[in-house]
């Protein structure tokens, strides 16, 4: 390692102690606090910001839509096919060591799955199962521009 | 054991449990005066070794949860697993009810079956 990096990482690392943050990984220091640096990595908070920004439904979780690799993202990929929400965009944390951590650091939420509506956290499985069990998902979609599918079997069941 | 935390209630569940259960318990109550806890070791279903203590269920009731939503709920639940949540605990299932929604319904999802996800990666040290 050339001096002028080690000299980079000893500031960096100085810098991170001085925000209590000791010993946590450089790309995650510089995207903390002020972003000066110009945003470290895909767990930075500005690279988060982006990702749950991009669609009115975004989805932190294990695997993919397709093969999820983790029961409790798998409920959350179920519950949206539930309502009809196929078009949203799913994040494999399996993939991204720095999103992972970014992501639980962004909501301060520790675990995975994480559900995004609107740009806003919502929470993970339990509280979307809960709230497609409540009725408050469909209102939530609606507020969204989405017309959930589950209204259409209600409307169905109804003209039997 | 797939079914509801009732069945398990008078079982293997009261009180007893491996370390890291105790803990659950112990915390739990300490933070949240619950009238009703549940703690339920679901790692065996995940694919760790016995004893491994890393995938938890928890049913909570509690009246602290009056008034608020369920994303605030979840995370008094998290703050007082905090360090438990940072270590070993690697999957939490929260229920949060007050005692009235506890009294008006008291069933309980199962977790979800475990797709494998855990056993794909390197745990964490």
């Amino acid at each position: 390692m050339s001096a002028a990096v080690r000299a980079g990482w000893r500031i960096g690392a100085a810098a991170a102690a001085l925000r209590g943050r000791a010993g946590r990984p450089l790309s995650q220091a510089a995207g903390e606090g002020s972003g000066a640096e110009g945003g470290g990595g895909s767990g930075s908070r500005e690279a988060v910001e982006r990702l749950v920004r991009e669609h009115p439904v975004v989805v932190f979780m294990k695997g993919s839509p397709a093969q999820p690799l983790c029961g409790f993202s798998n409920a959350v990929v179920q519950i949206l096919r539930l309502h009809g929400v196929e078009d949203y965009r799913a994040h494999d944390v399996l993939q991204d060591p720095d999103l992972r951590q970014g992501i639980k650091n962004y909501s301060n939420w520790p675990t995975i799955p994480q559900v995004y509506l609107n740009g806003e956290f919502v929470g993970g499985c339990d509280i979307l199962l809960q709230m497609h069990q409540n009725g408050d998902l469909v209102e939530e979609l609606k507020k969204l521009g989405i017309r959930s599918a589950l209204l259409d079997a209600e409307k169905d069941q109804e003209k039997k | 054991m797939r079914g509801p935390l009732l069945a398990a209630a008078g079982g293997a569940m009261g009180g007893a449990g491996g370390p890291l259960a105790r803990t659950i318990r112990a915390k739990l109550t300490a933070a949240l005066q619950p009238t009703h806890l549940e703690v339920r070791d679901d790692s065996p279903h995940h694919g760790g070794p016995p004893g491994a203590e890393t995938h938890f269920g928890v049913l909570v009731v509690s009246g602290r949860f009056t008034g608020l939503p369920l994303l605030q709920r979840h995370r008094l639940v998290h703050e007082a697993l905090r360090a438990e949540l940072a270590g070993p605990l690697h999957a939490l299932q929260v229920i949060a009810r007050t005692p009235q929604q506890w009294q008006s319904d008291p069933r309980v999802p199962p977790a979800p079956p475990c797709l494998g996800g855990s056993k794909r990666e390197r745990r964490r040290g």
